[in-house]
């Protein structure tokens, strides 16, 4: 029941994730004045902010959305393709300059002309960290994919003959290329972005909107 | 001592009957509360003189999908008839009343109000208090087109949370033919409407933004779609949106939103109001007002509704409509997230020891004054009866036998008479809260 904590007051809780947002995150509530320059240890998972009534907690991301949803968190931190991945019913009024990536198709090198056109494959094997992504991406091209959800290191599905080929996040490329694979397709342009519960977005407009313009000017 | 627990608890333990996912048992606390919301809500609906409809719980599938979107549609419960007839459990109680209205009471006097209570059902994840059979209280409000009839509603929609006790809510309110007038001047095909639709629903700016640069749009049309996140607030939105209203759909929401304002004031409801045009959440059959509303402590709408004038007569005769309704599942939420003084369910009284004319007379005279009382029988001892009381929170134990009446209130031994003791007992009863 995630609704019983949700704070009452005027406090404003920010959902921040761990991993490879979180240094960019923590910087720019920093340089927006909203969170002390030497947080805490990262083993805090919720501390307050720099001022009375804002603080911060800490989650995996793909949990900072659930947060957001239920309104246990007000605002929070997350990237497109985790937000994109699940269904969540927040508002999201903010695109942050940090974080871009994107979610792509790759393939063995030996194999990049044979998924040339990957509607005639009509049944390939998919290691993903992102099934419903790369279902949706998949079926709209008529092709029923056997996605095999893995929780790390997709890369080596094509490598021990698990699946024909990957949907995964790609920064630079670096680790594709030494793992053999080559990027086909480009499903969606991540980055992170702000989002808001849509009843905080109302109960606590005014502060809200503060954090908003603050948040604007810090990443401008 | 023989203890009721050791006597119910062993280490027998019946195997677990799976209940589908989504689907609860209401009980204890829980029915009680649900049912006492719902007694509320159906006495201020009353006296606002709106009149009860109990609609079937199954019909027709083909009749619940006038008028709605696919996803609804898609959340229905369908099955067959024994005829092969498709049938589908209702996912909302505006579509019945819709046709009820429209295909039955089409030439009474109009308007006509009606309120609902009960469970509808829609194939959903849980999420927040809405499992997939869950409870609803609305109305409706139909025959009538005025800004007063949609600040009626609104005004009700307030009285019906101020009496359910919730504190500091606010309604959001949007006006779906301003949205309806941007996709005019847009003349997007309907894939890109939705696209659209989905992007300002939750208000995403990079979204947005890549529309505005996909489509190409320029100007007055590209100012209007990036500045309409911005439409909300309490303050200077109408004035504010006029300057970007493209065409005179768009132009009139804005009036008619600015008579409802009017009236809402006369009804001294406007500061709980928020503006939102951007807000195109809701059914797919509204056409001007719709209006959501958030309380402190709930992180998702308790209440939603709006004005549909095309789905009545989608079933017949037509007639302007407005109407809301309240999830009950989450005013339970939010009662539990506001800390609200819980429901009480326990029986308050509990009697046992012989069982004789004279006790059974004392146990009527107290149910006849609206005391909650049980019978505990086959107890040897008082002290069964005293711990059976305290396990399920009933202040009060009375334990007759041959040679005295003992009395507890809240677990402190009290003097009764032999004789006549239900007057004395009453007055405990009356002497804290219900």
């Amino acid at each position: 029941m995630g609704v019983r904590n949700v704070s009452i007051g005027e406090e404003i809780r920010i959902a921040l994730p761990k991993g490879r947002l979180e240094a960019d995150a923590r910087a720019l509530f920093v340089a927006a004045g909203l969170m002390a320059e030497n947080g805490p240890a990262s083993r805090v998972l919720l501390w307050p902010g720099q001022e009375p009534g804002v603080a911060f907690l800490l989650a995996k991301p793909a949990d900072v959305p659930v947060y957001v949803e239920h309104g246990v968190a007000d605002l929070g931190v997350v990237g497109l393709d985790v937000l994109r991945e699940g269904q969540y019913d927040v508002y999201e009024p903010m695109l942050l300059p940090f974080g871009h990536c994107r979610l792509s198709v790759a393939v063995p090198k030996d194999k990049v002309n044979t998924y040339h056109s990957l509607r005639l494959h009509p049944n390939p094997r998919v290691a993903t960290k992102y099934p419903n992504l790369a279902r949706a991406f998949f079926h709209a091209r008529g092709v029923s994919p056997e996605i095999i959800p893995l929780s790390g290191s997709v890369e080596l599905g094509p490598l021990v003959g698990l699946a024909d080929v990957i949907v995964d996040l790609v920064q630079t490329g670096r680790t594709l290329r030494e793992n053999g694979l080559v990027e086909v397709r480009v499903i969606l342009h991540s980055q992170a972005v702000l989002i808001a519960n849509r009843a905080s977005y109302r109960l606590k407009e005014a502060r809200v909107k503060a954090i908003l313009e603050r948040l604007q000017r810090a990443v401008k | 001592m023989s203890d009721w627990r050791r006597q119910t608890v062993s280490n027998h333990r019946p195997p677990g009957r799976p209940l589908p996912h989504g689907v609860i048992d209401r009980f204890w606390q829980e029915a009680a509360a649900l049912r006492e919301a719902e007694s509320v809500l159906r006495e201020v609906y009353r006296r606002w003189g709106y009149t009860e409809y109990i609609p079937p719980t199954f019909e027709y599938a083909e009749t619940l999908s006038t008028g709605t979107g696919a996803p609804l549609q898609e959340q229905m419960y369908r099955f067959f008839d024994r005829d092969g007839k498709v049938l589908a459990l209702r996912p909302d109680m505006t579509i019945p009343t819709a046709r009820l209205v429209g295909s039955k009471l089409f030439d009474q006097p109009f308007p006509q109000r009606y309120f609902y209570t009960g469970p509808v059902f829609r194939y959903q994840e849980p999420v927040a208090g809405m499992p997939r059979e869950f409870y609803q209280a609305g109305v409706e409000l139909l025959g009538a087109a005025d800004p007063e009839a949609d600040a009626e509603v609104l005004a009700l929609a307030v009285a019906s949370l101020q009496t359910l006790g919730l504190a500091r809510f606010r309604l959001v309110l949007g006006q779906m033919a301003f949205f309806r007038g941007l996709l005019e001047s847009l003349q997007l095909d309907p894939a890109d409407a939705a696209v659209l639709h989905s992007a300002l629903d939750r208000k995403s700016a990079p979204e947005l933004q890549e529309l505005v640069s996909r489509w190409g749009l320029r100007g007055r049309l590209r100012e209007a779609l990036l500045t309409l996140p911005q439409l909300h607030g309490t303050q200077g939105v109408l004035a504010a949106a006029t300057k970007v209203a493209l065409n005179d759909t768009m132009r009139s929401a804005l009036e008619n939103l600015r008579a409802v304002e009017r009236v809402a004031a006369l009804y001294g409801i406007k500061e709980m109001i928020t503006l939102d045009l951007a807000e195109v959440r809701g059914m797919e059959y509204y056409t001007g007002i719709t209006f959501e509303g958030f309380v402190p402590g709930l992180g998702v709408a308790v209440l939603s509704g709006g004005r549909y004038d095309h789905l009545v007569g989608a079933f017949g005769r037509p007639q302007p409509a407005v109407g809301f309704a309240i999830t009950l599942d989450r005013v339970l939420r939010a009662w539990e997230a506001q800390g609200t003084q819980p429901v009480v369910w326990s029986p308050q009284v509990v009697v046992g020891g012989e069982l004789t004319r004279k006790t059974l007379t004392e146990v009527r005279r107290l149910r006849e004054a609206g005391v909650r009382v049980v019978c505990y029988y086959e107890a040897e001892q008082a002290e069964v009866v005293r711990s059976y009381a305290m396990a399920w929170h009933i202040p009060g134990v009375v334990w007759c036998d041959r040679e005295a009446v003992l009395a507890w209130w809240e677990g402190h031994a009290r003097a009764l008479p032999s004789e006549a003791w239900a007057d004395e007992v009453m007055g405990w009863v009356c002497g804290t809260s219900r």
